[in-house]
């Protein structure tokens, strides 16, 4: 087992080094067995304690570029010259676009403000580095390619929205309808651009995960219990819970077609795994299936970083004049559009 | 609410009358709004209470709304918020949160009942039997109330053995209400036809 | 000397760090990036709320009218976690604040950065990125 030295990269510093972790894989991914693992304490109620505040940014890129076929982790020494070229803001570094999962982003993108007046640079903002080379976990390490059925059942609905994104709110994305954000849907995936600071919260039989963003909050009951009735749906499913060994072991079914992550159906299956594996990381991994969208599972990995609480209010849909904006755009543009055509 | 009628100051009580003439479109809860404290208890839709070491969740079905007690040494707001800032501690088996820092963007019913920004709200959650809390919210605020005043009530339960918040994702039941104005007209909807 | 003492955060100037941008929506949705505004007023109110702030300032114009303008600034709990309150941009402060214009048409832009009496800035959005184009 290798001892890192542990360099915080913090925002406010003048010269920003980067926190490296070392890696304590979980089942089936040990290179080399582990001494006497870090493991952490109880609540007052005997579970394993994972209560905390936690920033789950990342610069791991989602998909394992091209160039490194099957290779999973980097070496110690390789893990080093990438870190030192994403800190020196190397465009070409491996998850040097600060692991976009590539949802919406497209047009924000042509207005590019100084971000010299005072060397702010994403680069430098605080995030984890792992030595994973992807965050997709196996020999691939990609997402697996879409079944056609569900290559269709998402074109369809695609050119809808696009078609008719403007006629009314309804059409808008949830996340621009304050319902639900794309950080908050489950899985939690690394989007760019995105608060990620969330707390685990435990009492007795029960989980709590709030992220800041939108203010979401899945209250988990770790008894293991059935699923509610398979035609209850709801956008972020039903999840239950239980503990082995140290890990918090999430079940959940029962979503609607609504939330669609990564193109998948109301029957997406999902098993998130919860381990704290050092006092100041959660590894949180999670697989998906969805035999109407993928042909097989796959397999997710993201270490979480301790952050500094508390978490603040993010009331959404009580602020949001984005909705008005954007309709009226799009009425302004019709307008216009119908008194050069007379 | 214990004891009679809730003590306004002259002008909030005229303002107070004005909101319960309009209130279907002045309450913030008929646009799916976060409630704040004490309303969030007191609505239609359960509630759960996850009890961690140094922080209490309070999860609310209404809205998904949240707040999270700080049971450490009390810390201050940056802003307002809708439900406020609480911070807790425990006097014997009771459970007393001071609530601040609330924006004056809430009511505390359908009827108009209101406060300013000046909100200060005390609660205690003290157990009466195995299933059943007792909840006491003391409520004041020099700006609108010329004295403070209380509401009790119980909480009971839930016992069933699965019981749980589903989700009840409002926004979409206020957008309607809020933005149906600005939709594309359809062709139907166009004005002379 | 001015209040505005929460600019200065070890040595660097308040700026909004590990928030781009907020993907929910396209910026070209919303507003017009061919209309750059550019204006000086005096703040009427901050307004700290998700999913953007809101900055408000009162422009008077060559005539003496006076006209509040809106930008559209980032969600205040990242501002909240640089030592930002409720109390750190007052009403009243001298701003000159740029921005982009709404495409609705109303007094409304979204905030690019405020600068302020002495010369300080403080940047209200960024929504650069490998394919942002310079901004003139």
């Amino acid at each position: 087992m290798h001892h890192r030295k542990i360099v915080f990269s913090c925002v406010f510093a003048a010269s920003a080094a980067i926190l490296l972790v070392a890696q304590v894989p979980a089942v089936g991914q040990q290179t080399a067995p582990a001494k006497k693992a870090w493991t952490p304490g109880r609540t007052p109620d005997g579970d394993p304690d994972i209560a905390g505040v936690y920033d789950a940014r990342t610069a791991t890129p989602v998909e394992r570029p091209k160039e490194l076929g099957a290779k999973e982790f980097y070496t110690d020494q390789e893990f080093k010259e990438v870190s030192d070229r994403l800190h020196r803001k190397d465009p070409t570094a491996p998850g040097a676009s600060a692991g976009v999962f590539g949802e919406g982003g497209g047009d924000n993108r042509r207005v590019q403000y100084d971000k010299d007046v005072f060397g702010f640079d994403v680069f430098l903002s605080n995030y984890v580095a792992t030595k994973r080379t992807s965050l997709v976990v196996g020999p691939e390490g990609k997402i697996p390619p879409m079944l056609p059925e569900a290559r269709e059942r998402n074109a369809t609905r695609n050119a809808y929205n696009r078609a008719h994104e403007t006629d009314r709110v309804q059409n808008q994305n949830l996340e621009t309808r304050c319902i639900l954000s794309n950080r908050q849907l489950i899985p939690l995936f690394p989007i760019e651009d995105s608060n990620t600071h969330l707390q685990i919260v435990q009492g007795k039989g029960y989980v709590a995960i709030y992220q800041e963003l939108n203010h979401d909050v899945r209250v988990i009951p770790t008894d293991g219990r059935p699923h509610l009735a398979k035609e209850i749906r709801q956008y972020q499913g039903d999840s239950v819970g239980h503990w082995e060994g140290n890990t918090l072991v999430v079940d959940t079914t029962n979503f609607t077609d609504q939330t669609a992550f990564r193109g998948s159906s109301e029957n997406m299956h999902l098993v998130e795994r919860y381990t704290k594996v050092s006092p100041d990381m959660l590894l949180y991994r999670f697989t998906v299936e969805d035999p109407k969208t993928w042909d097989k599972p796959w397999t997710v990995e993201v270490p979480w970083m301790t952050a500094k609480g508390p978490l603040y209010e993010y009331a959404c849909t009580e602020g949001n004049e984005s909705l008005g904006l954007i309709l009226g755009a799009a009425r302004v543009k019709e307008a216009e559009a119908a008194k050069s055509a007379k | 609410m214990d004891g009679g009628t809730i003590p306004y100051l002259p002008e909030a009580l005229k303002k107070k009358k004005e909101n319960e003439m309009n209130w279907v479109k002045l309450d913030p809860e008929v646009k799916c709004f976060l409630p704040g404290v004490p309303r969030a208890t007191y609505l239609p839709y359960p509630l759960q209470i996850v009890q961690g070491a140094d922080n209490i969740v309070i999860a609310y079905e209404y809205q998904n709304a949240i707040r999270v007690i700080n049971m450490k040494a009390p810390t201050k707001a940056p802003a307002d918020t809708w439900m406020g800032w609480s911070n807790g501690h425990w006097e014997g088996d009771t459970l007393v949160v001071d609530v601040t820092s609330q924006n004056d963007n809430t009511w505390f019913d359908h009827s108009g009942n209101f406060h300013s920004d000046a909100l200060h709200v005390v609660e205690r959650y003290t157990p009466r039997s195995a299933d059943t809390l007792n909840y006491e919210a003391t409520i004041e605020d020099p700006k609108t109330f010329s004295k403070p005043w209380k509401i009790s009530m119980p909480l009971y339960r839930r016992v069933e053995k699965d019981a749980r918040l589903l989700e009840y994702r409002c926004p979409e039941m206020a957008e309607e209400l809020l933005w149906g104005h600005m939709a594309k007209k359809t062709v139907d909807q166009q004005p002379g036809k | 000397m001015k209040r505005l003492a929460f600019l200065i955060v070890s040595g660097i100037a308040l700026l909004m760090v590990g928030v781009p941008a907020w993907a929910h929506h396209g910026f070209a949705a919303e507003f017009d990036a061919d209309k750059p505004l550019k204006m000086k007023g005096t703040v009427v109110k901050w307004d700290l709320i998700n999913p953007h702030s809101w900055l408000e300032i009162a422009v008077k114009d060559d005539d003496g009218k006076v006209a509040n303008w809106r930008f559209e600034g980032p969600p205040p709990n990242t501002l909240f976690r640089l030592g930002v309150t409720k109390d750190s941009l007052p009403p009243g402060t001298e701003v000159m604040v740029e921005g982009y214009a709404a495409k609705d048409g109303s007094n409304r832009a979204s905030g690019k950065n405020v600068t302020f009496a002495d010369g300080r800035k403080l940047i209200l959005g960024v929504a650069g990125g490998a394919e942002g184009r310079p901004d003139k």
